[in-house]
């Protein structure tokens, strides 16, 4: 049950990072690519943290040589 | 024969370390995420207008890729002895798919295929295929004449692609790269038995 609640909440994280950045594309555009990059750029590094803090306490993705 | 021998007995030839360091270590990975994210944005960009919205190229009312079908026929237009197409054999390509309607599902393969990229590139999933998918499409645009954003994003893409193993590490590939593996070295999703959990489950380490 844990497994299949942090995997989900890994997913559900990056599948977040690809809808924000469909939202943005759709309602932002080529106004200000600089201030379009910015959000999605955070949603990254929270997914990323998600991904370090929570998931990788349960899995742990198989490192190079293991 | 001896000179053959010789010339090509098997050797490793070994990177510089400072390019190792570029193209393969996670230090890296923050400025390959800057990268990947520029990239990512201007594909899906460019891919958003074509698949949605009042200019877009499919699901339109009558015959799809209408919009594709204009391009290609300016590509292919030679006037006073010069066109866009440097290449006869690349003119004669858009000219067989202009002739057989490829447009109407090429504009399809275009659009997905453009979104695809740009999502693939932004969260880091088969970042390598991703960026080679996308370093295609500039190739073709740019032999079809259009320059544009193209030779920057080509550039920009080979760079990536070089940096396959690092450019999505902030990203999903840091995850799916290791289950899945490569083509030459298949990872534990696809060499263990389902029941074997594929990502491991860590043991607390001892003490």
């Amino acid at each position: 049950m844990e497994k299949a609640l942090v995997l989900l909440l890994g997913v559900a994280a990056w599948v977040g990072v690809a809808a924000l950045a469909l939202f943005v594309v759709e309602y932002w555009g080529d106004d200000n690519q600089v201030l379009a990059f910015i959000p999605i750029l955070v949603a990254v590094v929270i997914a990323w943290a998600i991904g370090e803090a929570v998931t990788q306490r349960v899995f742990t993705p198989q490192e190079e040589g293991e | 024969m001896a000179i053959l021998e010789n010339a090509f007995r098997r050797r490793d030839l070994h990177d510089p370390s400072i390019i190792s360091f570029i193209f393969g270590n996670t230090w890296m990975a923050p400025l390959w995420l800057i990268a990947r994210l520029y990239l990512g944005y201007q594909w899906l960009l460019s891919g958003w207008g074509k698949v949605y919205g009042d200019s877009r190229w499919i699901a339109v009312d009558g015959q799809d890729g209408q919009s594709l079908r204009s391009f290609w026929e300016r590509a292919v237009t030679v006037e006073g002895g010069r066109g866009q197409i440097r290449y006869d054999w690349y003119r004669d390509f858009l000219q067989f798919m202009i002739d057989h309607e490829w447009y109407t599902w090429m504009a399809w393969v275009i659009a997905l295929g453009e979104v695809a990229v740009g999502l693939g590139l932004i969260v880091g999933l088969f970042t390598g295929i991703a960026a080679l998918a996308g370093a295609t499409m500039n190739f073709n645009f740019l032999l079809a004449g259009s320059a544009s954003t193209n030779p920057v994003m080509f550039i920009i893409a080979v760079l990536v692609l070089l940096g396959w193993k690092v450019a999505g590490w902030i990203g999903l590939d840091r995850w799916v790269l290791p289950l899945l593996g490569t083509p030459w070295q298949p990872g534990p999703a696809l060499t263990e038995p389902l029941s074997r959990a594929p990502l491991h489950r860590r043991e607390p380490s001892p003490g």
